[in-house]
């Protein structure tokens, strides 16, 4: 059986590396070969010795001859400011920007409209995140997929890039930036870091390349979105950050330094609310401006072509500055960053341009020559529209080949950097399958075990000889209906509107049944004779209305998904009202959370002096974690006490959950229920202390869920525990979306992952940022455990025939149940991928997505294949 | 007092006398009522559920509220004890609770809260009340068993409950299975709450009391066997 499990994470594991593309990738750098026409192999490594022989200043020189193209600018600026959307300094759709932001600006907003700088649109390719970002401004190559998960780990870039041309030409280059991910909540102190240092090096001429990197738009935007109330603040900043730098290199320049060349880039957009990831245009819509450059169009707005791509950065600047272009590239020049330079010298920045891109066409492709450029075979039919018929001088119709080469090149990007090794995706799809085959045929197997015997007898007893009513058959049906679902891709974007609605209509079909044998005769009698069933039947009506209610607020709570984003919801509405409202209110349902657990606790577990210790370890860990958040408000969290803090609470939540796994056996024999229950309320703390401040009132409404389900439950008499498994399966998955969660990377909290370390360490981060963005799921998983592990011990304390295999089985069982939750998870993680990987070619991964979300519902039927083990 | 009449209700024949043809005239009346109003809306006033749900909507529940409590007060299932008159006045009054039955139901589900959203609501759970709740109301009163049977349990006992039972469950289900093309992002008007419940539930109601009627057609047959 474990084997099977390993054979699905191997499977898991293949698709996902077959599922994201793995471009191939030139290694070594490009020398000065890539200034002549590519004739053939010998040029390659005469050029290699030549390149690896020569000091700096040398090869410098040799660059300038080589290139002709003599460069304008000596030195660079290069000043990132992280997650800045090109809309607020350049406007969307030829209007422009926002009044406030444009006043926040003065500055910046005067060197466009003076044509002193040249504001573009820099189109940045998903995922947009900090680092891969990064990477293909200074590569000018669009990475994996994969990179993902590396943007939290910077690690030495061993791919061909601009800083190691210029490395190599000799410059010498200062970095000012904060890498401190830690702080994230902080929005100040970060850009003060950087801006400190900056004037002393302005002065200063012992460099030739200035990186600048400002974070603190990014944090202001985690933190309140586009709207936030320290945008504007922070906006002025950067202005004034800019104008300093302009001011200087007048300076440098009057004073015959040579002149800098100063480039504003943004590395990503935002969405409304700050998060960023995704492929929407909001986060890709990232900022390029070259100040210095003069520019004819004095009106930027309307100036021809204001939209590139991010890539598009790394070969202009390599240009301009007379390096090689990074072997990686796949970006193409800007042409109007070298309007200054006269036709001829144009032309060879084009044409050098073009070499570079061949010889990776060359790479990718190995049977392409020059002589037959696909361009011929159906790949021209769309683009017939946008190539301009070309006429006039010889040098106009150069220019205008190589637009039109251009636009071909950007068709065929999109198409050859996604190629799939179908392969290996077939094999894992495969792999998974049998897997799960084999798994479910086990759990069948066992089951059939079961069954002779006096245990059938006893099966049937709580399981069998009951007739399926509507509600049951409904919730199982529910199953397929989400695989149906699964079939559009609006629904996979907006799943959480059909988990609410199931689950909701389930509540509602619940409440029927719960209303059903009331009174079927004249009533009141009939209450009076059965007053025990009358209370039950009251406890089991307002349990179900608690669940409708808890619901329903559950789903206000937050929007989500990915079309409707802006519209209102209870989160928004409480972020306007203003933190304080926040806190008190996250304070409040702390409280609240601890003293419901406290009172389910006692309810729950026997008077056992060793429950009581429980309760006293969860009520001292809880108050530590309302101190805490007592303490540390939203904007001035992250000192490092906080850290301690944090770190005290997770230490003694360990400690105690260690030693109750350890010492509870000793003490009872039937342990399990209790430890289950202890765990669960520890999870609910951890999550409260690791989410959101908006999203504690869900968890206090998770909990209530949790416990009015077993109270429904437990009241509600014979019920196949399918349904049981089922129903808190779907309510954890809409609590899910409720904590505001969606199918794209966008939503995931950064922020709260780097809660309470003080150091960086990606494999820590990891699992924080993984409990917070699954905490319902997992409450929920663990809350199942403990009703099944407490349905099981009474049963097996009721009938005195305690069979030791049963427990053994059923205890074996649970880490089982629990690494098919995990997968299901990492499914669930695959198609948070998916979301966020929209472009045409989507149908073959809806397909695949498909086959995942029945891999998953068949983890979910093993799961309760083991739950009638247990029985 | 309530205990006496509720006896008496017992005692008698669950299924109050409703031939064939009255049955199928009350559906037939029922149904024109429903394309009467969306007619009038449509080519009198020029209005649709899609431009103008609100009125829209109001226009269709004022007219088939009225024209089915009317029809269905005349089955009323004590006639000793109340007159037309009354059942007309209970099923009046019926109207309003069962839209505020139906208002909860729909939020409970996610129907959207917002005040711009609750003209929308309130008018589309009268129209469902009055699919559901009101002619309900005109036949059986507050007498609790029969709403037990036919709401909670789905158990109808003559030609009567079918016609009252059928329908209602239809414009249910009918509803639900029409809110789901409303987190689809065809960016169509009519995605919009309540326009695409209000035809599902529409369509439901038609579909129920077709089945309704060939029920009814079914238990006239079995009780002419019976009789023979």
């Amino acid at each position: 059986m474990i084997s099977a499990v390993i054979l699905q994470i191997i499977g898991l594991s293949l698709f996902v590396f077959g599922f994201f593309p793995v471009k191939p990738a030139l290694s070594g750098v490009s020398g000065p070969e890539s200034f002549y026409s590519d004739d053939g192999g010998d040029s390659d490594s005469v050029a290699n010795h030549t390149q690896t022989s020569l000091p700096p200043h040398l090869l410098k020189s040799l660059y300038q001859e080589l290139s002709g193209i003599h460069p304008s600018f000596d030195r660079l600026i290069l000043m990132v400011i992280d997650g800045l959307p090109a809309e607020f300094v350049l406007g969307k759709d030829g209007l422009p920007p926002r009044e406030d932001f444009r006043e926040a600006m003065p500055y910046t907003q005067a060197l466009l409209s003076n044509g002193m700088a040249i504001g573009y649109h820099a189109k940045a390719a998903p995922p947009t995140v900090t680092m891969p970002r990064l990477k293909a401004m200074v590569s000018g190559a669009i990475g994996g997929f994969l990179d993902v998960a590396f943007n939290f780990n910077t690690q030495a870039m061993l791919d061909d890039n601009l800083l190691g041309q210029f490395f190599r030409i000799g410059w010498k280059m200062v970095m000012l930036g904060d890498e401190t991910w830690l702080k994230v909540k902080d929005t100040v102190q970060v850009d003060q870091n950087v801006s400190r240092h900056l004037e002393s090096e302005l002065n200063r001429d012992d460099w030739n390349l200035l990186i600048l990197h400002y974070l603190g738009l990014d944090h202001v935007g985690h933190i309140g979105g586009r709207n936030s109330i320290l945008m504007t603040p922070k906006l002025k900043e950067m202005d004034e950050v800019v104008k300093m730098i302009h001011l200087s290199t007048i300076q440098t320049r009057d004073n015959d330094q040579g002149k800098t060349l100063l480039v504003v880039v943004s590395d990503h957009g935002m969405t409304e609310n700050g998060n960023h990831g995704g492929s929407s245009y909001e986060e890709t819509d990232s900022l390029a401006l070259f100040v210095g450059l003069k520019s004819d169009h004095s009106d930027y707005a309307a100036s021809p072509r204001n939209s590139i791509y991010q890539v598009d950065i790394a070969p202009t600047l390599a240009l301009l500055f007379d390096v090689p272009i990074p072997k990686n590239n796949v970006g193409v020049v800007i042409s109007e960053a070298f309007d200054l330079l006269t036709d001829d010298k144009q032309l060879r920045v084009l044409e050098l341009n073009s070499w570079q891109l061949l010889r990776l066409i060359q790479a990718q492709l190995p049977g392409l020559s020059c002589r037959n450029l696909p361009s011929h075979n159906g790949f021209t039919d769309g683009l017939a529209s946008t190539i301009v018929e070309c006429s006039g001088s010889m040098e106009k119709m150069l220019c205008c080949l190589y637009m039109n080469a251009v636009n071909l090149h950007s068709s065929w990007k999109s198409k050859v950097t996604i190629q799939k090794p179908v392969g290996l995706l077939a094999f894992g799809i495969v792999t998974m399958a049998v897997s799960s085959l084999t798994l479910l045929g086990l759990m069948i197997c066992m089951s059939t075990e079961d069954q002779p015997g006096e245990n059938q007898r006893l099966c049937n007893s709580i399981t069998g000889m009951h007739k399926w009513s509507v509600n049951e058959i409904f919730l199982l049906g529910v199953m397929l209906i989400l695989v149906m679902s699964m079939a559009s891709s609006s629904m996979v974007e907006e799943e959480q509107y059909i988990w609410h609605f199931v689950l909701s209509t389930s509540y509602v079909l619940f409440l029927r049944k719960a209303v059903q044998p009331l009174a079927s005769g004249s009533a009141k009698s009939l209450f009076k004779l059965m007053k025990g069933q009358a209370e039950r039947h009251d406890i089991r009506i307002s349990s179900i209305i608690l669940l409708l209610i808890s619901g329903r607020i559950l789903r206000g709570w937050h929007q989500g998904g990915v079309n409707w984003t802006y519209l209102p919801d209870i989160s928004k509405w409480l972020e306007q009202a203003g933190v304080n409202h926040v806190r008190s209110i996250q304070l409040s349902s702390g409280l609240l959370v601890i003293s419901l657990s406290m009172c389910a606790l006692y309810l729950f577990g026997s008077r056992r002096k060793i429950t009581r210790l429980f309760g006293l370890c969860f009520l001292i860990c809880g108050l530590l974690v309302l101190w805490h958040l007592y303490h540390n408000n939203a904007f001035v969290s992250t000192s490092y006490d906080a850290a301690i803090q944090t770190q005290i609470i997770y230490a003694i939540l360990g400690i105690a959950t260690i030693g109750s796994f350890v010492a509870l056996p000793w003490f009872i024999p039937l342990w399990f229920p209790g430890t289950c229950s202890e765990l669960n309320l520890k999870s609910t703390s951890v999550t409260l202390l690791l989410q959101q401040p908006i999203n504690s009132m869900p968890i206090l409404l998770l909990l209530v869920q949790i416990f009015s389900s077993m109270l429904y439950f437990s009241c509600s008499g014979l019920q196949h525990i399918e349904v049981e498994v089922a129903l808190l399966y779907y309510m954890g998955m809409a609590g899910h979306f409720a904590l505001g969660n969606s199918n794209t990377l966008a939503t995931i909290d950064v922020a709260g992952a780097f809660i309470g370390l003080s150091s960086h360490s990606m494999f820590l981060s990891g699992i924080l940022m993984f409990i917070i963005t699954y905490a319902s799921p997992m409450l929920f998983l663990l809350s199942m455990l403990m009703y099944i592990s407490v349905k099981c011990t009474s049963y097996l304390a009721n009938h005195q025939n305690v069979d030791l295999g049963h427990l053994a089985k059923m205890i074996l069982g649970f880490p089982l149940s629990g690494s098919s939750g995990l997968e299901f998870n990492s499914t669930d993680f695959l198609h948070h991928c998916l979301g966020v990987n929209e472009e045409p070619f989507v149908c073959l991964e809806c397909l695949l997505s498909k086959v995942l979300v029945c891999l998953c519902r068949n983890c979910l039927r093993l799961h309760r294949g083991l739950c009638r083990g247990c029985h | 007092m309530a205990d006496q009449s509720k006896k008496e209700e017992e005692k008698e024949n669950p299924s109050i006398s409703i031939s064939v043809p009255q049955a199928f005239l009350v559906h037939l009346i029922s149904g024109l009522g429903l394309a009467i109003s969306l007619w009038v809306a449509h080519n009198l006033y020029s209005i649709n559920l899609v431009s103008h749900s609100s009125i829209t909507l109001r226009l269709i529940w004022i007219v088939e509220s009225a024209t089915v409590i009317l029809i269905y007060s005349r089955f009323r299932i004590d006639p000793q004890q109340c007159s037309y008159l009354k059942a007309v006045v209970r099923g009046i009054l019926a109207l309003p609770v069962g839209a505020l039955v139906n208002a909860l139901g729909a939020i409970a589900l996610g129907a959207p809260v917002g005040i711009q959203y609750l003209p929308k609501t309130i008018n589309w759970s009268l129209l469902m009340s009055s699919f559901t709740v009101a002619p309900a109301a005109s036949v059986f009163g507050l007498s609790w068993t029969y709403w037990q049977r036919i709401f909670a349990q789905t158990k109808p006992n003559g030609p009567l409950e079918y016609m009252i039972c059928i329908p209602a469950h239809g414009a249910v289900i009918g509803g639900w299975f029409g809110a789901w093309p409303m987190p689809l992002d065809w960016e169509r008007p009519w995605q919009e709450w309540p326009v695409c419940v209000t035809y599902g539930a529409m369509t439901g109601y038609l579909v129920g009391m077709i089945v309704s009627s060939g029920f009814v057609l079914a238990n006239g047959r079995r009780q002419r066997l019976k009789e023979d």
